[in-house]
């Protein structure tokens, strides 16, 4: 098990966030948490990459207890976090805001190797790559928050509603994304509010409700259940 | 006339390039970690008597007593990050209240160590660059020119293309983003503070023996300051050294054709033009102002 919750609950001030949730990640899955707006899908993300603490409850991840550690050793540990909205580096240009997540890394060469490998995947990127970011459309800065998560040469993907204000056939591609990157082994926790593309892209899913763990299973069963069908899939 | 304008012209740039210096220090504090440092005059003041006390008292090399000047004030820039600003990082209002006590524990200390009379420094040279009769140079200005050319080089290079530079940057745009990528906020905070505290000490210390030297010498300093970043746009950096060069050649041209009291005012003016035409000041974003 790569990653894992155990028990835990968060609020803000008296305003309880999540209530004793617990989840497992397992290595080289696609683990989705759906819900509605929220629901607490954030927060849970938050708190995996340190920048929530917990009130209770506990996190490993790699054998190792990460929830006291601060948001900028969590990194090192292996896991990149591509936030909800998206959070580029506005007045740094495509290039910087790549060079920006190798931050940890010493390895000259392999940065300069896995530079180029995130203009390959993204060719949109290498056509922009001194332009500032804040000049991009929405769907190229989605492209170049996963570049720069990547560029840490992370364990493990947590990806915030990266569907979130993108057309449809953006969605495609970043769905196209993902897939790529789990087949190349990378473990992805997608946050989502599109259940359907969410429970079309993961192995397992876990299903919020105003901080509570309501259901879970693997995704092809949640996309047959009931409930989700009706609150989740609009059906 | 022209040469007037020309020896003018000379005036200005000496005055813009500590004036830059001091600005983009404060502006980098600013920017990175979103407290207004008061104390910023004083630590120009600091840079100052650290060459009265290394190379006029202890005979020193000049440029050895402005270097450690540097690293002196940059020290001290280390030390009110972690004392001042990072306790009261949620509390940019109490930051700045404690700089403000921080300013006036350090004009004491500047009293208590040399007196209130003003200090003079022998400048490190006596030559001057004659253009012609009426437009010279002298050397020690000089100086202060290239220097501020260097370290405004060396600063930009910084930024642009260093991982500590980006991440500078990136810190000031969005702390928590930055955070993802393993940046922590007090590291780059100690930079910003290190760089920006060192940038108003270097010109402080490079202009000892071209100005009086007193514990109160931070003041205009600090003001003028304030007018150059709030016209810049107060969280460019680009922005502070081009409302440096304006308002001094400003300044300077009022001042010779005028007198330095209507300079002021003209000065005064620009900023309230700035605040009302574009509040976010030149090269501003909406965000930070």
């Amino acid at each position: 098990m790569l990653l894992e919750m155990r028990n835990a609950s968060i609020s803000y001030g008296k305003v309880s966030a999540i209530r004793n949730i617990s989840m497992r990640v397992p290595e080289g899955a696609i683990v989705t948490i759906i819900g509605a707006n929220g629901a607490g899908k954030s927060t849970t993300l938050r708190a995996f990459s340190g920048l929530e603490p917990l009130q209770a409850g506990e996190i490993h991840f790699n054998g190792k207890r990460i929830d006291r550690l601060p948001a900028h050793k969590i990194v090192g540990e292996g896991i990149a976090h591509v936030p909800e909205g998206r959070r580029i580096f506005p007045d740094l240009t495509v290039e910087e805001n790549l060079r920006t997540g190798a931050f940890l890394r010493r390895d000259k060469t392999g940065i300069e190797t896995d530079l180029e490998a995130a203009f390959a995947r993204f060719p949109r990127l290498r056509e922009r790559r001194r332009q500032l970011a804040k000049t991009m459309s929405g769907g190229e800065q989605q492209m170049l928050v996963i570049g720069r998560a990547l560029m840490a040469k992370p364990k493990m993907l947590l990806m915030d509603e990266p569907s979130m204000g993108l057309a449809p056939i953006i969605v495609e591609e970043i769905a196209g994304i993902i897939e790529e990157l789990n087949a190349q082994g990378m473990t992805v926790v997608l946050v989502e509010q599109n259940a359907q593309l969410a429970l079309d892209l993961a192995n397992y899913a876990y299903v919020l409700e105003t901080g509570d763990m309501a259901l879970e299973g693997p995704a092809g069963e949640l996309h047959d259940n009931e409930h989700v069908r009706a609150a989740y899939l609009g059906v | 006339m022209v040469e007037l304008l020309a020896q003018t012209c000379l005036n200005a740039l000496y005055a813009a390039s500590y004036m830059s210096l001091v600005a983009v220090g404060l502006v980098l504090i600013f920017g990175v970690m979103g407290v207004i440092n008061f104390a910023h005059g004083e630590l120009f003041m600091l840079g100052a008597y650290a060459v009265v006390a290394l190379y006029a008292d202890l005979q020193l090399p000049f440029l050895f007593a402005v270097s450690a000047g540097l690293v002196f004030v940059g020290v001290v820039g280390l030390g009110m990050e972690r004392a001042l600003f990072r306790p009261l990082r949620n509390n940019p209002l109490g930051g700045l209240v404690a700089s403000i006590g921080f300013l006036m524990i350090l004009q004491a200390l500047a009293v208590m160590g040399f007196g209130v009379r003003m200090e003079h420094v022998p400048p490190v040279t006596q030559e001057v660059i004659t253009f012609s009769e009426k437009v010279h140079l002298a050397m020690p200005r000089l100086f202060v020119i290239i220097a501020a050319v260097i370290l405004l080089t060396a600063l930009w290079a910084f930024l642009t293309k260093t991982r500590f530079g980006w991440a500078l940057r990136a810190s000031a745009q969005d702390p928590e983003a930055a955070a993802l990528q393993g940046i922590s906020i007090n590291q780059t905070s100690r930079i910003a503070m290190f760089i920006g505290a060192g940038l108003a000490g270097v010109a402080g210390a490079l202009t000892a023996p071209l100005v009086s030297v007193n514990p109160h010498m931070g003041h205009s300093v600090i003001v003028t300051a304030f007018i150059v970043i709030i016209v810049g746009g107060v969280g460019s950096l680009e922005g502070a050294v081009v409302a440096a060069v304006a308002y001094s050649l400003v300044h300077t041209f009022v001042t010779t054709f005028y007198d330095g009291v209507i300079a002021d005012i003209v000065g005064l003016s620009l900023m309230l033009l700035v605040l009302i035409v574009k509040p976010t000041g030149l090269f501003g974003t909406a965000d930070r102002a």
